[in-house]
């Protein structure tokens, strides 16, 4: 690393540091890391390392234009991710958003179908108070959306199965409060084979987003980290 | 007139959202209740309180908390200590959830299946390994086609000169030190406890499938049974598959280079093992997998929705109707006449 490393590092919220290429959070339950990530002390404070090519929402906040901290929830707040995996990404949220003993106050909805991963994220569920995963379907929402009695800022949505972008769009109708912030990770090889190439079925999802109310901010390409994937930042417009 | 419920809570909006009744959960929110409440909503049906409202108000339109078509409303959310409450439940419910995983019978198939087809894997390997390191030592060893017993013939030597004497062959004047010795009898056996893993291992295989797919293991026997059901993903996705992919799982390779490249496309895939179509002639076994495949696709939907299982009297037909096709096309068709 070049000696002088200073001037790039900078605080994208309380628990959440980019530094130079690399994304640290502050470690919500200290001394153990989740997926094998490094730890590491900036002045003091436990961080762990965001692995982008391990978390679409990191390398998005890597790879964005904009300012890295819009992709992020505001701490203290609920919010819903559909397709929550082994919970890397969700372990990073949860530092941001709830911190050590949730002192935060937020709450993270994570949603998954499959057991194998569900019974990542109990694991998780039992050192980070204000995770709670829930084994359902994205899909079907009445199984698991009265544990959301008020609409949430943020919805992040991975679910790498076919029709995607209907299911982002009904869940941003659904969940997402205006002025909120919805991000889908695209991935081109779930779709249903078209013959369109993956540029257009990219633009396709972007037309699809548009026309249903939602204003697509940005369009993040996450070649190099993730292939095929394309990060959409949306926002719900407000009722005026 | 509205009737909104969540798990705690039911109320009675009217047409301009004024809230006109509600029902609340006066519970402690012990978690079991929480529980319960939480699968009866997943479920679509409707909570105690609910129930109670839709009686004193039978022309409200019940829907559950979040449907599109409610209106804005007063509606009575859980405060932060019930929402504390769900979360926990929550919580438990996932862990239930992924406890009850362990009671699918298509995950335990899967995990059997796979376990012994690396246990048969590495079996062989060792088992080939074991005959060309004897061989070296006993040039003139043969084992024709039977080789299974070789592992338990070498474990139960004590030296080269015995195990030369069990398999009647002479004693070459070069032999294996004492540790080298030692080592390849600890293989030999290590071969045969093997053995009788991957024997239990599939018979394990064959139990369970019996029982989770009766039908098809009367038809292809258990062990092909539960390969195709591994392949499909579950019981349930390998009966809702049309009979042409059942007829080609496991034969994915050959059917994409079919559709990239429009070569031949594949005849058989995992039926291939079943000695209808392996033990007939070149000529129709592509006949005879269509044939066995629909029949397979027949019995994967009787075991997905539990019916009467077939019995021999069912097999018997599918029988008749391979050697219908046998006896139809004895020969070979040229390609001239088709």
């Amino acid at each position: 690393m070049s000696k002088n490393n200073r001037g790039r590092r900078e605080d994208l919220s309380w628990a959440v540091r980019k530094d130079g290429r690399a994304l640290w959070t502050i470690n919500a339950n200290p001394r153990s890391a989740v997926y094998g990530e490094s730890l590491r002390k900036f002045s003091g404070v436990e961080y762990r390392r965001w692995d982008p090519s391990r978390s679409k929402l990191g390398a998005g906040m890597i790879r964005t234009k904009r300012d890295p901290a819009l992709l992020l929830p505001f701490e203290g707040e609920t919010i819903l991710y559909l397709g929550a995996g082994h919970g890397t990404s969700v372990s990073h949220l949860h530092d941001h958003l709830c911190g050590q003993d949730n002192h935060q106050g937020g709450r993270l909805v994570c949603v998954d179908l499959a057991p194998r991963c569900l019974r990542d994220l109990t694991h998780l569920a039992n050192s980070r108070p204000g995770l709670i995963p829930v084994l359902g379907d994205a899909r079907k929402f009445t199984a698991w959306g009265v544990l959301i009695p008020r609409k949430v800022s943020w919805l992040f949505q991975d679910v790498s199965q076919a029709g995607q972008v209907e299911i982002f769009i009904k869940a941003a109708n659904r969940f997402l409060a205006n002025d909120g912030i919805g991000l889908l990770s695209l991935k081109a090889a779930s779709e249903r084979w078209t013959g369109d190439d993956e540029a257009q079925v990219f633009a396709n999802a972007q037309i699809a987003l548009e026309q249903s109310g939602l204003i697509v901010e940005e369009a993040i390409d996450l070649a190099g980290f993730e292939d095929n994937h394309m990060l959409f930042a949306v926002r719900k417009p407000s009722d005026n | 007139m509205w009737l909104w419920y969540d798990w705690r809570a039911a109320a009675i909006a009217d047409d301009n959202g004024n809230i006109v009744d509600e029902e609340i959960w006066d519970g402690h929110y012990p978690e079991h209740a929480i529980i319960e409440r939480l699968q009866i909503i997943a479920r679509g049906g409707m909570i105690a309180e609910a129930e109670v409202l839709a009686e004193r108000f039978p022309e409200a339109t019940v829907l559950v908390h979040g449907d599109q078509q409610l209106p804005d409303a007063d509606w009575p959310l859980p405060d932060d200590e019930a929402q504390a409450a769900a979360d926990a439940a929550a919580i438990s419910m996932s862990k239930l959830g992924v406890a009850m995983a362990a009671g699918d019978p298509d995950k335990r198939l899967e995990y059997l299946v796979r376990a012994s087809d690396e246990m048969r894997a590495s079996h062989l390997t060792m088992e080939a390994r074991l005959v060309e390191w004897v061989v070296l030592f006993l040039p003139e060893a043969r084992f024709g086609g039977d080789r299974s017993a070789l592992g338990k013939t070498v474990s139960e030597s004590d030296d080269l000169q015995m195990l030369a004497k069990k398999l009647d062959v002479e004693l070459p004047p070069v032999g294996p030190s004492k540790s080298e010795w030692k080592a390849l009898r600890e293989f030999g056996e290590g071969v045969s406890t093997f053995r009788g893993r991957l024997d239990r291992l599939e018979n394990a295989v064959r139990t369970l499938a019996t029982e989770h797919l009766p039908s098809n293991s009367m038809l292809i026997g258990p062990l092909l049974a539960a390969r195709l059901c591994v392949e499909a993903h579950g019981r349930m996705r390998l009966a809702r598959l049309p009979s042409g992919t059942v007829q080609v799982l496991g034969a994915e390779k050959a059917f994409f280079n079919h559709l990239k490249t429009g070569a031949p496309p594949p005849k058989h895939g995992h039926i291939f093992m079943h000695p209808w179509v392996s033990r007939s002639p070149k000529w129709i076994r592509g006949k005879i997998s269509r044939t066995l495949a629909s029949k397979i696709s027949i019995a994967a939907k009787i075991d997905a929705f539990e019916g009467t299982p077939w019995t021999e009297a069912d097999v018997e037909l599918v029988e008749n109707r391979i050697e219908e096709i046998r006896t139809t096309f004895p020969t070979p068709q040229s390609r001239l006449q088709r």
